[in-house]
């Protein structure tokens, strides 16, 4: 039986309203499903502006429920119809005023599986998100899809190891990390932290980052998303910093299995010594 | 980059090893482990304070004259030596000393000081008039290939040279394979010896990690860089001669490079440029495609157990092709080959489709660029080998869609039927002759209005009030027309095979000026 998981990731620019932008991203869908892609993560706030340079009331409205709301009841249909996984990082309400950033996870059958919610919350010029999202709550969900044991872990998240080792305790065997990322901030964390996750963790890691400037701010998103294996090592291309890009790469699994029998960093762990670390 | 004197000096060792300096019998007595110093200037100084003479660098001559007898003053001119940052120190026997003194040369092994002694006397003046000497003319031969390799590029580009031609008198001066390369370490275009170079990139991968981190024993890297943004770099690959030299000539190359990228040299992109010259070499059939796969491998197409699509784009904007082929996240390359044919040549994995991709990449091109879009598709290869002729099919199919009215978004070899054969056949001076003498006495008839209304007549399938309608005439004024043509070519349309065979030598006249 072969162990390839063949999965995409979709980085783009923002188009400027939220209909043409869930257009896209439909098409993206099918682009990646023509090539045989089985699994699909799209990039944080998949279908908004990235609104968190500034802080205004008004970019609430772009919050939905989920899963009941209209984006993933759509996402749902072009996910049974062309038999695909899709990830969806969109903002939540769950009730007016209580919001979250939050992704989504559809099973190839049009299933709604659960969602994570961005647990670390960044306040820092530039990414005002405190104004918009409360802290998440739902923990550390792996989720077992048609294609194998997903994780999702959003953007500012990464730079905090516990939730990736939190993750691979679960299970997971792909961890997505869509994100909305400048070019000053963090190009210099951009090719270093996923991989090292990667590493430490023994999965494969999808990095997704967004393109372009948009009109909220001077934040630069450069894209250079990429796929990267339990060795660190980028499973083909990385993206361009500056274009919409379907990203599609052949994942072995093997080679997962490859690692963790070469290393042993799950049998060695000393959790009992960790306890510090959970102290408030 | 600055020519440091370190860079082009003379070590202890190599001084040491002069023939004229041999006469002085000269013997290491401390500091043996720190012979590779490089030596900047030769100093002859009989001053118990030499310390504060001195830059750095400095190998200091002495017959220790001041120093005999003050064993404190011995380990502190030592000690002082080695604050200055000196190379080494040349003690003459026989004047002050019969030996070495102990006391001096245990400082100088603590420091870490190389100490030299003459055994036999010595005019230092002979000593650093030859050092000296070399010591310049190597400073002078550094500058002076700095510059000429300077003027050389310089002068290329002004005279708007293309990439290439700069990176041929790169390699000229380097005399090893150098290559450019992308952020993504995909090569961008070589020069040098063609079979040294495919050796570089057969190993290509390898190599190009290697060379993200540091210069190695024989490679020698520099970044192409401008307007704060890195986007490349230049590789020496396996340079024979010294360290700052091959330093110096990847510094020169990359300077050159980024003028020339800046100047706009290029009315393509280096991206561009590489996949042209793997895409044309490739049709051409000069060079056997075996050959070329490192290329392509290092240009970052992927052809480990792939199926190949050979595809032709008529007026395609390559870089519109590129945009697309990432946008779904198709591996490919994409170049304007010639007379407005790009051709895409699609990488897929073995289990990919690639008829219903090509389809969908059709339908996306159309989408974007709003217009006829034609892609002419040739079967796809399982091997690399079959890529030459596949091309040259799609181009052929390509030429053929060029002249048939209503074809689907991807055209075939079986959408062009006859027209793709009587296009392929077009240069055999058989089918040439044939159309001549079918269409004799039609050609250089006085009126040239028949030859459009027998075409006509033959496209729509010899339907007479159609093809009146086309040409805005009576019904008896086509009959009339027609009545000329017949005995103009003394032949009768009604007949199937003759009507045929006029109309194949008109599709083989019109490809012959289309």
């Amino acid at each position: 039986m072969s162990t390839v998981i063949r999965a995409a990731i979709f980085q783009t620019a923002w188009t400027g309203d939220k209909e043409s932008m869930i257009q896209v991203h439909e098409q993206a869908v099918r682009d990646a499903a023509a090539q045989g892609a089985k699994v699909l993560c799209f990039q944080e706030l998949f279908y908004g502006p990235y609104f968190c340079q500034v802080q205004d009331a008004k970019f609430y409205e772009y919050a939905e429920a989920i899963p009941d709301g209209p984006t993933v009841r759509r996402f749902q249909a072009l996910a049974a119809e062309h038999g695909i996984v899709l990830v969806l990082p969109m903002y939540e309400e769950e009730q007016p005023g209580v919001l979250y950033n939050t992704a989504a996870v559809i099973d190839a059958d049009g299933t709604y599986l659960g969602k994570y919610r961005k647990t670390h919350i960044p306040q820092v010029n530039g990414f005002w998100e405190k104004f918009y999202f409360r802290p998440g709550n739902s923990g550390w969900p792996v989720f077992d899809t048609a294609v194998g044991k997903i994780g999702v872990y959003i953007c500012y998240d990464r730079h905090f190891p516990e939730g990736w080792r939190a993750l691979g305790l679960e299970g997971a065997q792909i961890v997505f990390n869509p994100s909305a990322t400048s070019r000053g901030l963090s190009g210099y964390l951009w090719q270093l932290e996923q991989p090292a996750s990667a590493v430490a963790n023994e999965y494969f890691v999808g990095a997704i980052n967004r393109v372009g400037q948009e009109e909220y701010g001077d934040n630069d998103f450069y894209g250079t998303s990429y796929f990267v294996d339990p060795e660190g090592r980028f499973v083909g291309e990385v993206a361009g910093d500056k274009e919409p890009e379907l990203v599609v790469r052949d994942l072995d699994m093997a080679k997962l299995r490859e690692v963790r029998d070469r290393w042993q960093f799950y049998r060695d762990r000393a959790p009992g010594a960790y306890t510090p670390l959970t102290n408030p | 980059m600055t020519v440091t004197a370190a860079e082009h000096g003379l070590s202890v060792r190599q001084i040491l090893a002069l023939e004229r300096i041999a006469a002085g019998e000269p013997e290491v007595v401390a500091g043996a482990g720190h012979l590779d110093r490089p030596v900047r200037w030769v100093h002859v100084a009989e001053a118990a304070d030499v310390g504060v003479m001195l830059s750095g660098g400095e190998m200091v001559l002495t017959t220790g004259v001041l120093l005999a007898g003050n064993a404190h003053a011995r380990t502190e001119y030592i000690k002082s030596l080695h604050r200055a940052e000196a190379a080494a120190v040349v003690l003459g026997l026989g004047r002050a000393f019969p030996s070495p003194p102990e006391d001096m040369r245990r400082a100088a092994e603590r420091y870490g000081l190389p100490m030299v002694v003459l055994h036999r006397p010595f005019p230092f003046a002979e000593l650093t008039e030859e050092v000296q000497s070399r010591l310049v003319r190597r400073k002078f031969a550094a500058v002076s290939l700095s510059e000429g390799i300077r003027t050389a590029l310089t002068g290329l580009i002004t005279a708007g040279a293309p990439l290439q031609r700069l990176l041929d008198e790169i390699a000229a001066h380097s005399g090893c394979p150098v290559v450019v390369a992308n952020l993504a370490h995909r090569v961008l275009a070589t020069a040098g010896e063609r079979s040294a170079v495919d050796d570089v990139l057969r190993d290509w991968e390898r190599i190009a990690r290697r060379a993200g981190c540091a210069d190695g024993a024989d490679w020698y890297r520099a970044d192409l860089d401008g307007r704060g943004e890195r986007w490349g770099s230049v590789v020496l690959c396996g340079y024979r001669g010294d360290g700052p030299t091959g330093r110096l000539l990847a510094e020169r190359a990359a300077e050159a490079l980024v003028l020339h990228r800046m100047l706009g040299g290029a009315a393509h992109t280096w991206e561009e440029q590489s996949a042209q010259s793997i895409l044309t070499d490739l049709v051409s059939g000069v060079v056997p495609a075996r050959q070329l796969l490192p290329r392509a491998r290092a240009a970052g197409l992927p052809v480990n157990r792939r199926t190949f699509a050979p595809l032709v784009v008529r007026d395609g904007d390559p870089a519109e092709l590129d945009r697309v082929l990432r946008l779904l996240g198709l591996s490919g390359l994409a170049a304007e080959l010639a007379d407005g044919a790009t051709a895409v040549l699609l990488s897929l994995a073995r289990d990919q489709a690639a008829g219903p991709l090509t389809e969908h990449f059709a339908a996306r091109l159309r989408t974007g660029a709003g217009e006829q879009v034609v892609v002419a598709a040739a079967e796809p290869c399982t091997g690399w080998d079959d890529v030459p002729a596949g091309l040259r099919e799609a181009l052929h199919i390509a030429q053929a869609a060029a002249g048939t009215p209503d074809v689907p978004p991807v055209v075939r070899l079986r959408d062009v039927r006859l027209r793709g054969l009587v296009r392929l056949l077009r240069d055999d001076p058989h089918v040439q002759a044939f159309a001549e003498r079918e269409l004799d006495g039609l050609l250089y008839a006085d009126d040239p209005g028949l030859l459009p209304v027998l075409r006509t007549y033959l496209a729509t399938g010899r339907n007479k009030s159609r093809t009146a309608q086309l040409h805005h005439m009576s019904r008896p004024a086509l009959y009339r027309r027609l009545e000329v043509i017949e005995s103009l070519l003394g032949l009768d349309l009604d007949d199937f095979e003759q009507a045929a065979s006029v109309h194949i030598a008109l599709l083989a006249h019109d490809t012959q000026r289309g």
